[in-house]
C-alpha cells in the first residue's frame, strides 16, 4: 500500500508540481491551501507525512505543527516544513517545533528527494 | 529750638503795665488831652488788643513775625498816646526815641536794666533840677521816671529774647555743620596751607587712616603719602596752591599699620572772611578698586568666552550695524576686526545691499523676541543655522541684537547619511519579506521547470510553462514595486509630490514584505494637491509609519485607516491602526533616535525618528494619540504649496 502524503500550501502551483512529483514517485497525495484545512483532512485521515507551508492564511504552519505534535494519534507523523524564510532563526524554531526536515523555498527535486529518503529511510 | 515758655505771660504783664502808664498818662496829664474821644478809643483798643492775646495760642508769641508785628503796634499806640498827651510832646517824644535805641543796642537784659535805671534816674534829675518835679505838674512828670523804666524793660525784653533765639539758632546750626563735617562718608582735611600742618579733621580721616585726630594734627599734610609719590604729591599741592584748588586721582595715603590706601583727593580754597582755608576731600578708593577689579574680570572672562566660542557671534545694533563680533566670525570672514565694525552685517558678511530674506535679526528687531532659521545662502556653500536673541534696557527697549551663527553644513550631510541609512535597514527589513514573496513564484517555477523536462508528453509541457510564465510575471511586479522604493535611496531634488500616490505605493510595498491577511486597510482619499519635497523622502514617512501600523495589529488584526483631507492652509495624513498602541511612559520618547520597544534586529530605533526629521524638514508637524490595546494615530500636516512657488 503506497504512503498517503498531505501537502498544504496556499501556493496552488507548489502544491500543483508537488503533486506531479509525489505521484511520479508514487505515493499517495492529498492537497490543503491552508491550515484549517490541513487540520480538517489529518482528523479525518491518517497520513505518512506532511509537507507544510509556514506563511499561511487562517493558520499558519507553526501553528498546524502545534497542533500535529500534541495529538498523540498523529505525533508520530514526519513533518516536513518548507518555507519562504531562510534565516537561522526560523530553521531552529522549525526544529524546535517538533519539525521533522526542514526545507527553504526555492529547492529542487534532488532537494524533495533527499528530504523524502531522509524521512521514509531507504525506501 | 528752645522756646521761652512764659513769654506769653511775661509779654502780657508787661503789656498791661504799658497800658496803666500810658492811660495814666493820657488822662492824668491834667486836662491837656487834645482829643478825648481818641484817647478813649486808644486805651480801649490797647486794652482789647491785650486782652485778644490772652486767648491766642503760645506758640504765635514765638513766631518772629507776629513778635515784630506786635512790637511795631505797641510803638504805634504808646507814640499816639504820648501824642495824645500834647504837651508833653516836645521832649517825651525824645525820650521815648532814646528807649527804643537803648533797647535796640542792648545785648544783655541786666545791663540794659542798669542803663534803663541809670537813665531815669538822669532824666529825674534833670527834671530836678529844672525844678519840674515841684511844680503844679510835677505829678505828670514824676510818672515819666517809671515810664522810662518800663518801656525800657519792654523793649529790652522783646530784643533780648530775639537776640537769644538768634543765637540758639546759631548755636544748633553749627552743631549741625560740625556734625556734617565729623560724619561725612568721605574724609575730610582742613589746612590751613596746601604744604602746612593739618588744622582739623574728621572721623572718617581717622579710621581710613588709623591714626588718632591728635597725632594728625601734628603731622604736616605732606607726610601723609606714601614717600615714592611725595614728587608727585608736591606738584599736586603746587597746583593746588596756584589755582586754588584741584584734583587728583589714585595717589596713595600711608596708613598708620604702614600699609597704604589707594585715594582721590579734591582740594578747593575756602575764604572766610580774611582767612582762607583749603578743604581735603579724600575719597577711599580700596572698594572702588576691588569693584573695578571685579568688573575687568567678569568683563575678561566675558570677553574670553565670546571669542571662545568656536561659532560666529556678533553684537548688532538695531540697524544691522556690527558693534562687536568673536573670533570665529574674523576668521570666517578673512576680515579684520576694525573693518568689520560699523558695517552692516549684510555688507560685511555676504554683500548684499538689503538684509537677507528669512534673517531671524530682522524678527527680533520686530517683535524684540529671540529667533531662528536655516539659512542656505548661495554666497555660502552650504547651510547656517543662524539665532538672534533681544538684548533689552531697563525701558525694555531693544538695545541690541546678539546674532549667533552655527554652520550646520556637516550636521545635515550627516543627518542625510542617516536619512540614507535607515533607508538601506529599512530595504534590509524589507527584502526579508521580499525575498519570501519572491522564493514563492520562484519555487513554483523551479518545481514546474523540473517537472516539465522529465515530461515525456510535450503537450502537457504547454499548461508547465502556462505556470512557469505566471510565476516569472508576478516576480516581475514584486521587481517594480522595489524600484519605486529603490528610488527612495537615491537623493533628488524638491519636486511637487502628490501624497496620495505615494501613500498609494508606499502600502503597496509594505504589503509585499508583510503579508497580513487579518488586516483590513481602508483607503479614505481626498483630493489634496501637492506638496514641494523628495518624494523618496516622503515614500519613507509613509512606509516606516504603515510598516509600524503592520507591526503593532501582529497576531492581533484590526483595521490599518489611511486617510487624506485638505485643510485651509494645511494638508492632513492619518495612519490609523487598531495595534497594541503605545505605552504612556513612552510616548514622548518614540521620535527619539534609537528608541525602540522592539527585539534587537526588527527594529534600528531611528524609524520615527527618521520620520521627524524628514516632516520637520518640509515645516511640517507630525503628532500621536495612543491608546494602549485599543490603536495608535498619527497625524501628519504639511503647509500647503504657496501658489506659483
Amino acid at each position: 500500500m503506497s504512503k498517503k502524503i498531505l501537502v498544504v500550501d496556499d501556493e496552488e502551483v507548489i502544491r500543483k508540481f508537488l503533486g506531479i512529483q509525489l505521484a511520479k514517485l508514487g505515493y499517495e497525495v492529498k492537497e490543503a491551501v491552508d491550515g484549517e484545512q490541513a487540520m480538517e483532512q489529518l482528523r479525518k485521515d491518517a497520513f505518512d507525512l506532511l509537507i507544510c507551508d509556514i506563511a499561511m492564511p487562517k493558520k499558519d504552519g507553526w501553528e498546524v505543527i502545534k497542533e500535529v505534535k500534541s495529538d498523540p494519534k498523529m505525533k508520530e507523523m514526519p513533518v516536513i516544513v518548507l518555507t519562504a524564510k531562510n534565516e537561522d532563526s526560523d530553521m531552529f524554531k522549525g526544529y524546535d517545533e517538533g519539525a521533522n526536515y526542514y526545507m527553504t523555498k526555492p529547492f529542487t527535486k534532488d532537494q524533495l528527494l533527499y528530504g523524502l529518503k531522509m524521512m521514509f529511510g531507504e525506501n | 529750638m528752645k522756646k521761652d515758655p512764659n513769654r506769653k505771660k511775661v509779654i502780657l504783664l508787661l503789656r498791661w503795665t504799658a497800658i496803666i502808664v500810658t492811660s495814666y498818662l493820657i488822662f492824668f496829664s491834667k486836662g491837656r488831652v487834645t482829643d478825648l474821644h481818641l484817647s478813649h478809643l486808644l486805651i480801649f483798643g490797647y486794652i482789647f488788643s491785650n486782652l485778644l492775646l490772652t486767648f491766642l495760642p503760645k506758640t504765635w508769641f514765638s513766631n518772629p513775625k507776629f513778635f515784630f508785628f506786635l512790637v511795631l503796634i505797641d510803638t504805634g499806640i504808646v507814640s499816639f498816646g504820648l501824642y495824645l498827651s500834647e504837651k508833653m510832646a516836645t521832649d517825651f517824644f525824645i525820650v521815648f526815641f532814646l528807649i527804643i535805641i537803648f533797647a535796640s543796642m542792648g545785648r544783655n537784659f541786666k545791663l540794659l536794666m542798669v542803663i534803663g535805671g541809670l537813665t531815669a534816674f538822669i532824666y529825674g534829675a534833670l527834671l530836678y533840677s529844672w525844678g519840674l518835679l515841684i511844680s503844679a505838674e510835677s505829678s505828670s512828670y514824676v510818672l515819666r521816671i517809671p515810664f522810662i523804666f518800663i518801656m525800657t524793660a519792654f523793649y529790652g525784653y522783646i530784643v533780648q529774647t530775639l537776640t537769644q533765639e538768634k543765637h540758639q539758632e546759631l548755636t544748633i546750626s553749627e552743631d549741625k555743620y560740625r556734625g556734617l563735617f565729623e560724619n561725612a562718608n568721605e574724609g575730610i582735611i582742613i589746612l590751613r596751607n596746601p604744604r602746612g600742618q593739618i588744622a582739623d579733621v574728621n572721623r572718617e580721616v581717622e579710621r581710613a587712616s588709623g591714626y588718632a585726630k591728635e597725632e594728625l594734627l601734628q603731622n604736616e599734610f605732606l607726610d601723609l603719602f606714601a614717600p615714592e609719590e611725595i614728587e608727585k604729591t608736591r606738584d599736586y599741592l603746587k597746583e593746588v596752591a596756584e589755582k586754588g584748588g584741584a584734583r587728583a586721582d589714585y595717589l596713595s595715603l600711608k596708613k598708620k599699620d604702614g600699609t597704604f590706601m589707594e585715594v582721590d583727593l579734591s582740594i578747593k580754597r575756602i575764604d572766610l572772611g580774611d582767612e582762607s582755608f583749603y578743604q581735603v576731600i579724600i575719597r577711599d578708593l580700596t572698594n572702588q578698586r576691588k569693584l573695578e577689579k571685579r568688573i575687568r574680570e567678569s568683563k575678561r572672562n566675558l570677553e574670553a568666552i565670546f571669542d571662545g566660542i568656536g561659532d560666529q557671534l556678533s553684537l548688532q545694533a538695531p540697524n544691522y550695524e556690527i558693534l562687536r563680533v568673536n573670533k570665529a566670525v574674523i576668521k570666517n570672514c578673512q576680515r579684520t576686526y576694525q573693518e568689520l565694525i560699523g558695517k552692516k552685517c549684510y555688507e560685511a558678511y555676504y554683500q548684499r545691499s538689503l538684509p537677507c530674506e528669512r534673517c531671524p535679526v530682522s524678527v527680533t528687531i520686530e517683535t524684540k523676541q529671540p529667533a531662528s532659521s536655516i539659512m542656505k545662502l548661495p554666497e555660502i556653500n552650504g547651510a547656517l543655522q543662524i539665532f538672534s536673541y533681544p538684548i533689552l534696557d531697563e525701558k525694555e527697549n531693544l538695545n541690541s541684537v546678539i546674532e549667533y551663527v552655527k554652520d550646520i553644513t556637516e550636521e545635515q550631510r550627516l543627518q542625510e547619511q542617516l536619512i540614507q541609512s535607515e533607508k538601506l535597514a529599512g530595504i534590509g527589513i524589507l527584502a526579508s519579506g521580499i525575498t519570501h514573496e519572491i522564493n514563492n513564484p520562484l519555487t513554483g517555477i523551479i518545481g514546474m521547470a523540473e517537472v516539465a523536462l522529465e515530461e515525456e508528453d510535450v503537450s502537457k509541457n504547454k499548461d508547465y510553462l502556462g505556470d512557469i510564465l505566471n510565476c516569472a510575471q508576478r516576480i516581475g511586479e514584486i521587481v517594480k514595486g522595489l524600484k519605486s522604493y529603490s528610488r527612495a535611496a537615491k537623493r533628488e531634488d524638491l519636486s511637487p509630490v502628490n501624497l496620495n500616490e505615494v501613500l498609494e505605493e508606499s502600502l503597496k510595498m509594505v504589503q509585499l514584505a508583510i503579508k497580513k491577511d487579518t488586516v483590513e486597510v481602508i483607503k479614505n482619499f481626498q483630493p489634496i494637491g501637492k506638496i514641494r519635497a523628495n518624494a523618496g523622502e516622503i515614500q519613507q514617512v509613509f512606509i516606516n509609519l504603515i510598516t509600524n501600523a503592520f507591526q503593532a495589529m501582529d497576531g492581533k488584526g484590526g483595521k490599518l485607516v489611511l486617510s487624506t483631507r485638505s485643510l485651509r492652509d494645511l494638508v492632513e495624513v492619518k495612519v490609523i491602526d487598531e495595534g497594541m498602541g503605545i505605552p504612556q511612559k513612552c510616548i514622548n520618547q518614540i521620535f527619539d533616535p534609537f528608541f525602540t520597544t522592539k527585539k534587537p534586529g526588527e527594529g534600528t530605533g531611528l524609524g520615527l525618528n527618521i520620520v521627524y526629521r524628514i516632516i520637520t524638514k518640509y515645516e511640517g508637524t507630525i503628532t500621536v494619540e495612543s491608546k494602549e490595546n485599543m490603536g495608535t494615530t498619527f497625524t501628519i500636516q504639511f503647509p500647503k504649496r504657496r501658489e506659483g512657488s
